[in-house]
């Protein structure tokens, strides 16, 4: 494996989920190992019960526009390439604490979480890469 | 798209954003043999300094990078899997 990549997905807004799948699936097509730790107001966007995340207020107006633009470059949404990234080989952590705090268990997460973790379990997977938090 | 013969692998990721056109060069990667060949065909200007990183980190070779009839071509051999 060429090194590791790691991203702490904590933010909820649709904005945010675009550099997810962009990162994750460069990063495992690079042959980099990757991993994701989903936690905050990111756990329910991967829920089965979905919540679909808004755009944050202060760009409410520019998400017509970046929708319409995403279109025009065919870029896929960004579950699909978070799919594309596991089909080479990333994994998809939740956060334990606070999958419990939202009343999240196991099988109420879709396909994507590969496992219910803690911190620790994150930290030492993701030692000595890189690691960003979104 | 891929089409493949002999050792050579067609990949065309034309009008695919990026990171399409690298993730679909992995995906050929991923059926290839050492000594083979991918020519991979893309639109996405990223493309031109991807294909280099991809071929330094995967310690592939990068023997050719041209346009064609406006398309970015990337032929690179496979040594190492």
């Amino acid at each position: 494996m060429a090194g590791k990549f790691s991203v702490i997905m904590f933010s909820g807004t649709a904005d945010k989920f675009i550099p997810l799948g962009v990162l994750t699936q460069a990063a495992a097509a690079m042959g980099m190992e990757v991993s994701v730790f989903v936690t905050g107001f990111a756990l329910g966007a991967f829920a089965k019960k979905r919540r679909e995340a808004p755009f944050p207020a202060e760009f409410a107006g520019m998400a017509a526009a970046l929708e319409k633009g995403l279109k025009a470059a065919k870029a896929p949404p960004w579950d699909e390439m978070l799919r594309q990234a596991k089909d080479l080989g990333a994994k998809v952590y939740a956060c334990s604490m606070m999958s419990e705090v939202m009343g999240l268990k196991k099988g109420d997460f879709g396909d994507l979480i590969d496992d219910i973790v803690g911190a620790a379990t994150f930290l030492e997977q993701s030692e000595n890469g890189q690691t960003i938090f979104i | 798209m891929e089409k493949s013969s002999a050792g050579r692998t067609l990949v065309d990721a034309r009008d695919k954003s990026c990171p399409g056109p690298i993730t679909d060069l992995a995906l050929a990667y991923r059926r290839s043999k050492i000594g083979d060949v991918i020519e991979l065909w893309a639109t996405d200007p990223g493309v031109r300094s991807d294909v280099r990183a991809w071929a330094a980190k995967t310690g592939n070779e990068l023997a050719s990078m041209e346009e064609k009839n406006g398309a970015i071509v990337s032929v690179l051999r496979i040594l190492r899997r």
